[in-house]
C-alpha cells in the first residue's frame, strides 16, 4: 500500500497581505469542508462563483510561477531564441541566447519581417511559399536559413513558429523559436563531402559496385554499376539505388530463375554472416549473343548494420576464351577417337555447331586433280530446313575465288556473313550458299596449304574476335593435319593390303622369328602345325634335312644379319619321301636400331624339287645308257 | 488539462460496478499534484481498474467547474454509484476518500 502523500504543514497567510487574502477568499467559501481544507492548506484555488475563474492561493501561485520559469528555462535549453511577431509578421519580441550574441540583433530585427533580414539561402519563390504558409496561419517547423554576420561568418538557423489568436479567435501574429544549427550544418557538409569523396572513389573504380543494406536495398552504387545497367541485361542488372536487389533476384523468371535464386541465397548468406564471400558466374542470352557475368558478394558491417558489397564483371571474353579452348580440346579428342576422316569431320562439325550455337556445318574438300572444292561431309541440327539446306549442298562445287568457300580457299583467311556491319560480305547475296541467317567459313590447312574449308551456318553467327580467329585457325590446322595423316594412313593401308595380296600370291606362308631365330608367328603354313613349331628354329623342325652340319652356312648368314633368299631345306615325311621348302628372310630392327629377329616367307617347292630330282635321275639314266660303260670300253 | 482514465476491468469482487469520478485540479498546483497521486494510489489498491476518472483543470475549463458546482480545487466528485459524494483537499485523508467512494463503510 502506497502511503498517502501530504504536503508538509504549510504556513499560509503568514504575511499581512496573505492574511487579508485569506479573509477575502473565506468570504467566498461557505461550506465547512472547504473551509477546513483551506485552513489545512490543502487547497490550490477557489472558483469565483461570479465568472468561474480560479483564484489561485499563494502556494499554488508560486508553484505555477516556478513551473513557468522552469519551462522557460527548458525552452532556453532547447532553443537559442524565442520570438513573437505581430499580425504583419514583424518581430515584436526577440530574446534568448543570452540576449543574442551573433543572432539577428546586430542588424536590428525588431520591427522587421523575416524576409527583410539578410538571409542568403532563400529565393523569392521560397519566401512566397513561406508567406503563403503564414497567410494560411499554419504552424511551420524547421525553416532553415543562412546568413553571413558582420564578422563574415556563415551561420545557419532553424526557425519554427505557430500562429497566435486572441480570445475572439482574431489572428495576432506568430510566435516561435530559433535554433542555431551552424555546427550541425557544417557536420552535414563534412559528412556530405566525405560521402562525395567516397562516391568519387567508387566511381573511379571500373568494376560495377553496389552496396546492399540488410534487406537487400541498394544503398549506393558507382558510375560503372549505372553504366553496366545501361548496356547489359541479366539477373539483378539495372537495380538502382533505393531499389531492392534481393527482390529483383527473387523475381527473376524463365531461364534466369535458377541463377536469381542462387544469387539471392548467396547474398542472404553473406548478409546473415554465414559466409564472408560469395562468387557466382552466370550467363545471359540477348539478341547480341550470350554474355557471361561474374558476381562477387562480400560482407561488411556499415553503420552497425550488416551490409554486402556486390560487384559484377562482364567475363564474356574470358568465358568465350575458355569455351574456345575447351572446343579446341574437344576437337582434338574427336580426332583422336575417330577412325575415319568422315567420322572425324562429322564429330568435329557437330561439336563446333553445338558449342557455338550454329545450325549446321559442311566440309568442302579440295579435289586436287580438278582444282575445285567439293562437298565431302556435313552435320546439322535435326530440322527440315537444315536438312534441305544440307541436301542442296551435296552437289556444290566451288572454284578458287568463287563463292564464300572459294574465296576462303584462295585467301586462306576466314570469312563470315551476318547482321554485323562491316563484315564485308552481304549475307543475302550468299544466302543460297550460307543460309539466310549468316555463315562462317574458315580454312582447313596443313602447314601453309589449304586443303579444304569448313562452312557453318546459323542464326548466332557473329563477327569473330581475335580469340575466335585463333581458335578456328587452330581447329583448321588440327583437322588439316588429321586429314592429311588419315589420307597417308589410308594410302599406306591400301598399299599394305596390295602388298599382302601380292605376297600371298608369291609365297605360301609368312613367318617371323625373334632374335634367337625362334618362330614367333607363322601365317598360311599348311606344311607344319603352327602351334607345334612356335618357339622352334628352322633347323629344329621335325625330320629336317640337312642335319646340323648342313645349316652352318645359313646360320652364319643369320648371325651376320644378312638377308637370305631361296634357302632350301627338306623334311622327311612319314612315307619316307622328302618334302622341300624354300625360305626367304630379312632381319628386323626396332626404332632404336636393335635387332629383334627375322621375318620372311616360305614356299612349298616339293613338286618342283621332285620333278627336278626325277629329271636328274632320268638324265643320269639316259646318260648311263648313252655313254659306254668303262668296263665295256675296257673290253 | 482534461484527462480521462479508465480501469482495465473489475477483478475485485467487493467492487462490482465501476466507480465514476471527476477530479478538479489547478494545473500543477502542489495540492492538485498530490491529490492526483493519492487518488491514483487508492484506485490502484482498492478499485483494481474498475473505475473511470476524469481530471479537469479548472484553469483550462473554468466554466466546467462552475457548472459542476465545484468551489475549491482539488475536489473529487464521485458520480457513480449513487449516492454522489464530494471530497475536497489533496486526498491525503485516505479513510475519508474510501468512505466517499463507498469502498468502506
Amino acid at each position: 500500500m502506497e502511503p498517502a502523500l501530504s504536503l508538509p504543514r504549510p504556513t499560509p497567510f503568514d504575511t499581512n497581505v496573505e492574511r487579508g487574502f485569506k479573509k477575502a477568499i473565506l468570504r467566498l467559501v461557505k461550506g465547512g469542508p472547504e473551509r477546513l481544507a483551506i485552513e489545512a492548506g490543502e487547497i490550490d484555488s477557489i472558483i469565483d462563483p461570479a465568472n468561474g475563474r480560479a483564484i489561485l492561493l499563494p502556494d499554488a501561485q508560486r508553484a505555477l510561477i516556478e513551473r513557468k520559469a522552469g519551462f522557460r528555462s527548458l525552452i532556453g535549453l532547447a532553443f537559442d531564441w524565442y520570438w513573437e511577431q505581430d499580425e504583419l509578421y514583424r518581430f515584436v519580441s526577440y530574446r534568448g541566447a543570452m540576449d543574442d550574441p551573433d543572432g539577428f540583433a546586430e542588424e536590428g530585427i525588431i520591427g522587421r519581417a523575416l524576409w527583410d533580414l539578410s538571409i542568403d539561402n532563400m529565393s523569392e519563390t521560397d519566401w512566397q511559399t513561406h508567406r503563403q504558409q503564414l497567410e494560411w496561419r499554419i504552424i511551420f517547423r524547421d525553416l532553415e536559413i543562412r546568413r553571413v554576420n558582420h564578422a563574415g561568418e556563415v551561420r545557419y538557423f532553424s526557425i519554427s513558429g505557430e500562429p497566435i489568436f486572441d480570445d475572439r479567435e482574431q489572428f495576432k501574429g506568430y510566435r516561435g523559436v530559433t535554433r542555431e544549427i551552424t555546427e550541425r550544418k557544417e557536420a552535414e557538409t563534412s559528412v556530405r563531402e566525405q560521402h562525395r569523396f567516397a562516391g568519387a572513389i567508387l566511381d573511379a573504380l571500373g568494376t560495377p559496385i553496389a552496396v546492399l543494406g540488410q534487406t537487400g536495398v541498394v544503398l549506393s552504387s558507382n558510375q560503372a554499376w549505372r553504366d553496366f545497367a545501361a548496356t547489359h541485361s541479366g539477373v539483378g542488372t539495372g537495380v538502382m539505388t533505393g531499389c531492392n536487389y534481393l527482390a529483383a533476384c527473387d523475381d527473376a523468371r524463365g531461364v534466369e530463375q535458377i541463377d536469381g535464386m542462387a544469387i539471392a541465397a548467396g547474398i542472404r548468406q553473406v548478409i546473415g554472416g554465414k559466409r564472408a564471400l560469395f562468387r557466382y558466374d552466370y550467363p545471359c542470352d540477348s539478341p547480341a549473343g550470350r554474355s557471361w557475368f561474374a558476381l562477387s558478394v562480400r560482407g561488411f558491417t556499415g553503420n552497425g548494420e550488416a551490409c554486402a558489397i556486390v560487384s559484377c564483371d562482364d567475363i564474356t571474353d574470358r568465358k568465350r576464351g575458355e569455351l574456345l579452348l575447351g572446343l579446341e580440346f574437344t576437337v582434338a579428342r574427336c580426332l583422336a577417337d575417330s577412325g575415319t576422316a568422315a567420322a572425324a569431320l562429322q564429330s568435329v562439325i557437330r561439336v563446333i555447331c553445338e558449342t557455338q550455337g550454329w545450325d549446321c556445318g559442311r566440309y568442302f574438300c579440295l579435289d586436287q586433280s580438278a582444282g575445285v572444292l567439293r562437298f565431302m561431309e556435313s552435320w546439322g541440327v535435326p530440322s527440315a530446313i537444315v536438312g534441305q539446306f544440307l541436301e542442296k549442298s551435296r552437289g556444290m562445287v566451288f572454284r578458287p575465288g568463287a563463292g564464300l568457300a572459294g574465296r576462303v580457299y584462295q585467301s586462306g583467311q576466314p570469312l563470315w556473313t551476318g547482321a554485323t556491319p562491316g563484315a564485308g560480305v552481304s549475307s543475302m547475296a550468299l544466302a543460297p550458299e550460307t543460309g539466310e541467317d549468316g555463315g562462317c567459313v574458315f580454312p582447313v590447312t596443313t602447314g601453309d596449304t589449304v586443303i579444304g574449308v569448313l562452312a557453318f551456318s546459323g542464326s548466332h553467327v557473329r563477327e569473330p574476335d581475335d580469340r575466335m580467329l585463333q581458335a578456328v585457325r587452330s581447329i583448321g590446322s588440327q583437322l588439316g593435319q588429321f586429314l592429311r595423316r588419315q589420307k597417308a594412313t589410308d594410302a599406306l593401308r591400301r598399299s599394305e593390303k596390295r602388298f599382302r595380296v601380292l605376297n600371298d600370291l608369291a609365297s605360301d606362308w609368312y613367318w617371323e622369328q625373334d632374335s634367337d631365330f625362334r618362330f614367333t608367328q607363322i601365317a598360311g603354313c599348311s606344311a607344319f602345325g603352327t602351334a607345334d613349331i612356335l618357339g622352334m628354329t628352322h633347323w629344329d623342325l621335325p625330320n629336317v634335312v640337312p642335319a646340323d652340319a648342313g645349316w652352318a652356312e645359313h646360320k652364319s648368314q643369320l648371325a651376320a644379319r644378312w638377308s637370305f633368299c631361296d634357302f632350301e631345306f627338306a623334311t622327311v615325311l612319314s612315307d619316307g619321301r622328302h618334302a622341300y621348302y624354300s625360305i626367304c628372310g630379312e632381319p628386323v630392327y626396332d626404332e632404336a636400331g636393335i635387332f629383334t629377329g627375322y621375318c620372311g616367307t616360305g614356299t612349298d617347292i616339293t613338286k618342283r624339287k621332285r620333278v627336278e630330282i626325277a629329271l636328274r635321275e632320268n638324265e643320269a639314266r639316259l646318260r648311263a645308257l648313252v655313254e659306254p660303260s668303262p668296263t665295256l670300253s675296257a673290253r | 488539462m482534461a484527462r480521462k482514465r479508465k480501469g482495465h476491468g473489475a477483478s475485485n469482487p467487493a467492487v462490482s460496478t465501476a466507480v465514476v469520478m471527476v477530479l478538479y485540479v489547478t494545473d500543477s498546483g502542489p495540492n492538485s499534484v498530490r491529490a492526483i497521486a493519492n487518488l491514483e494510489a487508492i484506485c490502484k489498491e482498492h478499485l483494481n481498474g474498475n473505475f473511470r476518472l476524469e481530471i479537469i483543470d479548472v484553469l483550462e475549463y473554468p466554466l466546467r467547474a462552475l457548472a459542476d458546482g465545484v468551489v475549491v480545487t482539488p475536489s473529487l466528485a464521485k458520480l457513480f454509484p449513487l449516492p454522489a459524494a464530494t471530497v475536497v483537499g489533496n486526498l491525503s485523508d485516505r479513510g475519508g476518500v474510501l468512505r466517499a467512494l463507498g469502498i468502506v463503510e
